[in-house]
This record gives structure tokens, C-alpha cells and sequence, in this order.
């Protein structure tokens, strides 16, 4: 009897301590991202965004709770993407899921998360489809391609002119650059394209276009393609003998490093709307850029650093208003409790020229969360590349989905 | 007609870079009895040894271009000696082995591929050459890089031409081509033959690599796209003609860019391929081809 009571004890003492350290045991949030991690740029704002986490964690975490984040590298293919995604969703049990990079990836991301019900938040794709598919668990830091689009179409028929040749390659956000463009020339101007090519995503040879775009005598080339690829058709639309006179136009991926150090001089002149520019005078973006500049080693952080820093930055705002249990029980609620969260952040002031909002409603007006692109072109070509802001334009909510 | 001569100038300067591709392939398909599915990946390989030689220790253009054969070329004999010999040495050409050449072929993409990858990253590599202002011939611009593109492409060919056709070790290489062991008999070193056909063939692949990187800059994923046109070159020219490669590469080249010009210039890929279909329908061994593919 006296070694059962003594057992006994000894079982509510361990069973008490275990009680104790249970809960003062910080739960874990798990985080799975999958971004396009191949060229430099692509690694070291991956990496940034795996040290923003690490550095919450090193602060003291989320309510006490330290995050675990998951970092693939999709390759900016959607088969990969949408594996990475179901790996964190059936593997890892994630509670949250940022990612793509891509449009052609973030867009069947879409609808596995959708499916299983996990929040989705995007660091970087502009495909307007994204959010206009409906789903409640889906939010877009950067600007949608609707918004780039309004900004190009009404300084090109107002400074450049309405004659316009488009060269659009086959990859998700580009397709929908040249067609919004397309689309808002003609609402605007009522301009049809004077010349439109459709080419493979990674084309090398653009000068039969060239040669027939310049025949065609346009006031100016919107050139929509991945950067690497637009930086051919930008020195070859030279080669082919068109002058400074017929400014080029760029989609968003204008703003991406390789474009001006592979184009060199041909970038000069070069318009393009994006999230955020490198020559931004405001004290956050010269801290930002310096930070960039010494920890990662690149000249000018495009927008693609920008929205990778400020969507981490509303994550943790949203984690920090989420009442989180974090067992393995709660995993639906703290999912839903993370998504509502996010749709409760108003008027976040980033990097972003403008504020980023979100809310309830899964429509492209509550969930688009960036609505002011900047309008931006190049002042100097090459690896040490300059820029200049033109314009930033805060769009009405509705823009694009008349 | 200015248009015109435009778009055959585009299809002449790519053209010549596709036939010098396809001129490797075929001189691998004639002496080894095999078609190397890597060639794509040596021409990139050489394009950014190129670029090495030429941004990195600062040599002249035409220096590099040099360079980047000499060391591709030794490359190529490492990869002969060191994976392809045992295979060929069990036969090429229809046989099982040459079905196990074909797949290493495809396993040694992927493998340079990723090396290439480690090595230089995946970025586009920028390969600026200044090669002065381009020519004016009314309205038309041609560039000196084109110009010099076609004259490297001559040189090349010329040479090879001579090397084969005039040296006692292209009258060797010759003699491989058409019988090893009648070659091996006559005292021939054979296998040394082999891996020079190898080296000199992946040599001119990097030359076409380091020739259209100022046009199209470099990158770990350009050799696909070139092997499937050069390969297109070879067929369309009769495959294992040296001749008919180079003019397969000038006719595809010249086919895909009217093609673009005067039907539709979206998927300009498609009139290689288009070409390559309607040679193989009306004339399958290719222009300069023999019809009979079994070799003595």
C-alpha cells in the first residue's frame, strides 16, 4: 500500500510536470513557402525571407510561439509549385502558405489551398486571375497586373502615342501583362495593336518581329516577357534598327536586375510599372536598400525583395492578432483563425508605395492588397543600373473588372 | 524587298550558327556511328568558357573563341574516353548499344546540364562584344557581329574541310568514318581517331556557342532549343553529310525566319520542324544523303 501511494505520487508528480512544461512549451507555427529560387535574385530574397522568420523567432517569436518555415524552391514551374504546396499541406501540416513568385504557379496553387483550406499569401505574381478566381483563402501583396496595366496604357496614349506593338511571351503574367495592356489601350485610346507576337517563354531570336515592327512605324514596343527574355528583345530590337524614338515598353518584370545588366544601354529609356523602385527617395526604401546592399549583396533590391520584406511583415502582424492553439486538434481553427487575420490588416505602410489592405470578401477588391503601382524607367543601363520614379498612382478598387 | 533581304540576312546569321551545330553532329554520327543528344549542352558549355576566357582573363573575342574550342574539345575527348568508349566499342547504329548510346546521350545533358548549373548559376549571362557600328545598306542595319558570325562560320567549315580532306590525319579520320577495322588493319591508331572525331566535332559546338552568345546572351538552358534545330539542320542536309549540314542549317535557318515573317511570327519554331517533316516525306536521306544508311 505504502509503495502504491508512493508510486501514486510519483505518477502526479511526473504527470504534473509534464502538465507544466506542456504549457510553457511555445507551440510551433509552421509556414511552408515555395518561390522561385533559381537565379541570384531568386536565392537571396528566399534567403531574406527566411532570415526575416529566423529573426522574429530570435525576438521572441509570435506570442511566444516560434515559427518553422519551410523554404522550396518551385522553379517557376507549376508542377513543382503545386507538389510543394500539397507537401505542405498533407506533409507539414503548415498553417500558412506563402507563395509563388510565378503567376503560372501561384494561379494551381490557388485552388489546392483553396481545397483544403489553408491561407495562401503571395509575395509575388500579378496574374489578375489569381484573385478573381473566388477563393476565401488567397491574398496578394503585390499589384495586380489590372493596375500595371491602367498605368502603362494611360502614360503610353499620352506621352508616347497609340500605336503600339506588343511582343508577349507564353508565360502566365506576361499573357496577361499583354492583354490588359491590350485591353486598356483600346478603352482608353480606342487603340487596336498595331503588331502583336506571341512568343515561346524563353525565346532567343526576336528579329524577324523587330524587322516588321519596324516597318510598321509605331509610336512605341511593349515588350512583355521574363526578364532574361526581354533583355534579348530589347537588344535586338537595335539590331534591327529601331530608334531611341520608339520607346520600349516593359511589363513588371522590367524591374527585375538581370533586364538592365544583360540589355546594357538598350534598358536606357525603358518604362515599366512595379511595386516599388530601388530609387525610391523615402528614409524606409534607403534603409531597405542599404540592408539589401550589405546583407545580400545586391545593388538595387527590385520589388520582388520589396513584397518578399513587406509580406513577411504583414505575416507577422496577422500571427501576432491570431488566437492560435497550435495542437495537432486545432489545425482547421488556426488555419482559419491565420486567414481571418490576414483579412483584418488595413492600411499596412511598407515598403509599397501605398497601403496594403485586405478583407473578408473573396473578391480581386478585398484581396488584391497593393493598389498603387509606380511608374518607373531607366536612366542607366548595366550592373550598376539607376532608375527614376515617373509617377506613383493609387488606382480606384474596381480598376479592371468592368 | 528591303524587308526581304532583312528577314535572309536573320535567317543566314542563325542559320550558320545552327549549321556548325549540326556540322558536329553529323561528323559524330559519321565516324562514331552514334547521334550525340549532349551536343546541345557542349555548345553551351563552350559559350560560357567564352565568356570566361573573354570577360573573366579579358582575351580578345576571337582569342576566346580559340580558347573555349581547345578546352572544349579536350572536355569532349574526356567525356568519349572516359563514358561513351565502352558503349561504342559494342557497336553504334542500330544495335542495342547504340540504344544505350543514346540514352547515356540523354544522361549526359542532364549531367552537363547540372554542372553548368553549379558552376555558373542559372542567371543569362550578358556577352557584350563591341564589334563598332553596324553596316547601313539603305535601310538596312546589319550588324557586325552578323557579319562576323558568317565569316567565323566560313572559316570554320573551310578549315575542317581542309583538315579532312587535304592532312593525313583527316585522310585517317576518313578511312574510321568509313570502316573501322578495314582502318585498324591498314594500321590506324582507331580508337585515337575516335576521340579526335569526338574532340574536334565538340570544339566547333563551343565555337557556334561563343558566336551567338553576343546575339542571345548565355545561359544553362540554351542548348536544347539549338540541338533540336541543329538536329533538324543535319536531317534536312542528310544526316552525316558534312556539306548537307551546313546547307540544312542555312535552309533552316532561312525557312523558319520567312516563315515568321510572311505566315505567322508567333511559334516560329513550328517551320524548322515543318521543314524537317516535308524533307522526310519527299526525300528521306536528307539533301546530300545517300539513300542506303548501311555502311560498309
Amino acid at each position: 500500500m505504502k509503495m502504491f501511494s508512493r508510486g501514486l505520487v510519483s505518477t502526479a508528480l511526473i504527470a504534473g510536470v509534464l502538465v507544466v512544461h506542456t504549457s510553457a512549451v511555445a507551440g510551433t507555427i509552421r509556414i511552408g513557402a515555395t518561390m522561385r529560387m533559381i537565379s541570384e535574385n531568386g536565392q537571396k530574397y528566399g534567403q531574406m525571407v527566411a532570415d526575416e522568420f529566423d529573426l522574429i523567432n530570435k525576438n521572441g517569436g509570435i506570442n511566444g510561439n516560434t515559427i518553422e518555415l519551410s523554404l522550396l524552391n518551385d522553379e517557376c514551374k507549376s508542377d513543382k509549385g503545386v507538389a510543394n504546396a500539397n507537401k505542405f499541406i498533407h506533409e507539414q501540416k503548415v498553417h500558412l502558405i506563402i507563395g509563388s513568385t510565378c503567376s503560372s504557379v501561384s494561379l494551381p496553387i490557388v485552388d489546392v489551398t483553396a481545397q483544403a483550406r489553408v491561407p495562401q499569401i503571395i509575395p509575388h505574381s500579378t496574374n489578375a486571375k489569381i484573385t478573381q478566381k473566388g477563393s476565401a483563402w488567397v491574398f496578394r501583396v503585390p499589384v495586380s497586373g489590372r493596375y500595371y496595366a491602367g498605368v502603362n496604357a494611360k502614360y503610353t496614349g499620352e506621352n508616347i502615342g497609340t500605336k503600339i506593338a506588343y511582343i508577349c511571351a507564353a508565360d502566365a503574367a506576361s499573357q496577361n501583362d499583354c492583354d490588359a495592356m491590350q485591353d486598356q489601350m483600346r478603352r482608353q485610346f480606342n487603340a487596336e495593336p498595331a503588331y502583336v507576337a506571341q512568343v515561346q517563354e524563353k525565346e532567343v531570336d526576336f528579329r524577324t518581329h523587330m524587322l516588321k515592327i519596324k516597318s510598321a512605324n509605331v509610336d512605341g514596343i511593349m515588350i512583355a516577357a521574363l526578364a532574361e527574355t526581354m533583355s534579348r528583345a530589347l537588344l535586338q530590337s537595335y539590331e534591327a534598327g529601331i530608334g531611341k524614338s520608339v520607346r520600349r515598353i516593359g511589363s513588371s518584370s522590367a524591374s527585375n536586375a538581370p533586364v538592365p545588366k544583360i540589355a546594357g544601354d538598350a534598358v536606357l529609356g525603358v518604362f515599366y510599372t512595379a511595386a516599388y523602385a530601388a530609387a525610391d527617395k523615402r528614409p524606409i526604401a534607403q534603409l531597405f536598400n542599404q540592408m539589401v546592399r550589405d546583407k545580400y549583396g545586391i545593388h538595387a533590391p527590385d520589388h520582388d525583395f520589396s513584397q518578399a520584406y513587406d509580406l513577411v511583415r504583414i505575416v507577422e502582424i496577422a500571427l501576432h492578432r491570431a488566437n492560435l492553439n497550435l495542437s495537432d486538434g486545432s489545425l482547421a481553427a488556426d488555419r482559419t483563425a491565420i486567414r481571418d487575420a490576414i483579412a483584418s490588416v488595413d492600411g499596412y505602410r511598407g515598403l509599397a508605395s501605398g497601403p496594403i489592405s485586405f478583407c473578408a470578401a473573396p473578391t480581386p477588391q478585398c484581396r488584391d492588397g497593393n493598389k498603387t503601382p509606380v511608374l518607373i524607367h531607366y536612366t542607366k543601363g548595366g550592373e550598376e543600373f539607376e532608375t527614376e520614379v515617373l509617377a506613383r498612382v493609387p488606382m480606384p478598387i474596381n480598376f479592371g473588372l468592368e | 524587298m528591303e524587308a526581304l533581304l532583312g528577314f535572309l540576312i536573320f535567317g543566314v546569321t542563325i542559320g550558320v550558327v545552327y549549321g556548325i551545330v549540326a556540322l558536329g553532329i553529323s561528323l559524330i554520327y559519321t565516324g562514331l556511328d552514334i547521334v550525340h543528344f549532349a551536343h546541345g549542352e557542349i555548345y553551351m558549355f563552350g559559350a560560357f568558357l567564352g565568356l570566361v576566357f573573354a570577360h573573366q582573363y579579358n582575351v580578345p573575342y576571337w582569342l576566346a573563341i580559340l580558347c573555349a574550342m581547345i578546352v572544349t574539345g579536350l572536355l569532349g575527348i574526356v567525356i568519349e574516353r572516359v563514358f561513351y568508349r565502352r558503349l561504342t566499342r559494342a557497336g553504334g547504329g542500330y544495335t542495342v548499344a547504340g540504344m544505350g548510346m543514346i540514352i547515356c546521350g540523354f544522361g549526359m545533358s542532364v549531367v552537363l546540364q547540372n554542372i553548368a548549373f553549379l558552376i555558373w548559376g542559372a542567371d543569362a549571362e550578358p556577352f557584350p562584344v563591341n564589334f563598332g557600328m553596324p553596316y547601313q545598306i539603305g535601310e538596312i542595319f546589319l550588324p557586325k557581329s552578323y557579319v562576323a558570325t558568317a565569316v567565323a562560320a566560313l572559316v570554320l567549315m573551310g578549315g575542317l574541310h581542309v583538315f579532312l580532306k587535304k592532312t593525313k590525319i583527316g585522310l585517317a579520320v576518313r578511312a574510321v568514318a568509313q570502316n573501322k577495322d578495314i582502318a585498324f588493319l591498314m594500321g590506324i591508331n582507331v580508337p585515337l581517331m575516335i576521340s579526335l572525331i569526338f574532340g574536334v566535332a565538340c570544339a566547333i559546338a563551343a565555337a557556334a556557342g561563343v558566336l551567338i552568345g553576343p546575339m542571345q546572351s548565355v545561359q544553362v538552358e540554351m542548348g536544347y532549343l539549338m540541338l533540336m534545330k541543329a538536329f533538324a539542320a543535319a536531317v534536312v542536309g542528310g544526316f552525316g553529310s558534312l556539306p548537307g549540314a551546313i546547307l540544312g542549317g542555312l535552309l533552316v535557318g532561312i525557312f523558319e525566319n520567312l516563315g515568321a515573317a510572311y505566315i505567322s511570327g508567333s511559334h516560329k519554331d513550328i517551320y524548322a520542324f515543318l521543314l524537317l517533316i516535308l524533307v522526310l516525306m519527299f526525300r528521306p536521306q536528307g539533301l546530300f544523303g545517300v539513300e542506303a544508311k548501311v555502311k560498309a
